[in-house]
């Protein structure tokens, strides 16, 4: 009898000692630079809360599930290093192409320059170029010429100074236009290059 | 720059191009344990990263793959930034388990689950929560979030 009741006491005092260290969870959603937020649903078993404002936050102890709002100054104490440890955000950009050419626009050129000092300015990168054609033209040869821009743009880049094994390019043609058109139509907008940094 | 984001990546994931589909399929790394998810972008203080039974300190520019775990130190920080432009960092103390994650660039589908098994995270979500909402996800012991294209921060704590 004695010793059935030291296991239980064990049992209990196991059980509390498991209390004390059940999982603890802090989630907040961040504000965009715009000041919107997305959102975040947090679960824990049959619960689960929308969180969809910025700092709407939820703390969850164990399988109790409480909503707070959480604040720029909680944030930054508890989560300061991780958000200081964060990358670069990807980027993305679009350059213009001449007609029929793999040769860019004098505008686009000159924007060249903000995607070369926006890739450099990373300490490691990798790129992905992807080219398009308007519809004017054979739908093969409009993927070659696609490609061809693509590819210009990468020796551009290597010509800089760029690691080429960092540097990916593919061509879609004329069937992936930024402004839909029929066919055999000239836009200047479906001439381009999309480029991606991260 | 960024205001074109929503613009025009949709407009990537309309084709239908098989060449285009093949350069981009062989060119990104896509659903293989076997093919880059992600890249190592910043490492402060202690960081290592285990693959299997292999355990290595990471620098910036090298890969993970899916089922790698990256931990850090007590002084430990670490950056990375996966294929589909997801971008998650880790203050000291964390384990990051890249559990799963599946990503097209055709038409941006994929899934993600990372675990987050101890530590802080700061995640800013990429082209799988915008593309799919609830196909991103990040697991605690505590709760399992669902993210819908957003910036959030998670701490795990009291970790059995």
């Amino acid at each position: 009898m004695i010793t059935l009741r030291g296991a239980t006491l064990l049992l209990v005092l196991g059980v509390l000692a498991g209390c004390a260290q059940r999982e603890q969870g802090l989630f907040v959603v961040l504000p965009n630079p715009d000041g919107t937020s997305g959102a975040i649903t947090v679960s824990e078993g049959q619960d689960s809360v929308l969180l969809d404002h910025p700092y709407a936050a939820e703390e969850v102890e164990g399988d109790h599930l409480e909503e707070t709002t959480s604040n720029s100054a909680q944030v930054q104490q508890v989560f300061g290093s991780a958000l200081a440890a964060q990358p670069i955000l990807p980027a993305h950009f679009r350059l213009y192409f001449l007609k029929d050419r793999d040769l860019m626009t004098t505008e686009s050129q000159q924007q060249y320059r903000n995607v070369f000092a926006d890739i450099k300015r990373r300490p490691v990168y990798q790129v992905e170029v992807i080219g398009y054609t308007d519809t004017l033209g054979e739908q093969s040869h409009n993927q070659q010429l696609s490609l061809r821009r693509a590819a210009t743009l990468r020796d551009e880049l290597v010509r800089d100074g760029l690691n080429p094994d960092s540097i990916i390019i593919a061509g879609r043609g004329e069937l992936d236009p930024a402004v839909p058109t029929g066919p055999q139509v000239a836009e200047p907008r479906n001439r381009r290059v999309e480029i991606t940094v991260r | 720059m960024l205001t074109q984001f929503k613009v025009f990546w949709p407009s990537l994931a309309i084709g239908s191009c098989m060449l285009a589909t093949m350069a981009i399929a062989a060119a990104t790394p896509a659903a293989s344990p076997s093919l880059q998810i992600a890249q190592i972008k910043t490492v402060s203080g202690k960081v290592k990263v285990e693959r299997g039974t292999a355990q290595t300190s990471p620098k910036p520019g090298d890969p993970l793959f899916e089922k790698d775990t990256v931990v850090t130190g007590a002084d430990g920080s670490v950056g990375i930034t996966f294929v589909d432009n997801t971008v998650m960092s880790a203050g000291p103390n964390s384990e990051i388990a890249l559990e799963q994650f599946k990503f097209d660039s055709n038409n941006f589908n994929g899934s993600m689950l990372t675990e987050l098994r101890k530590g802080t995270l700061a995640v800013v979500s990429g082209d799988i929560a915008r593309s799919s909402p609830g196909a991103m996800k990040v697991r605690t012991p505590a709760a399992t979030l669902g993210v819908r294209g957003t910036r959030f921060v998670a701490e795990a704590t009291g970790d059995p």
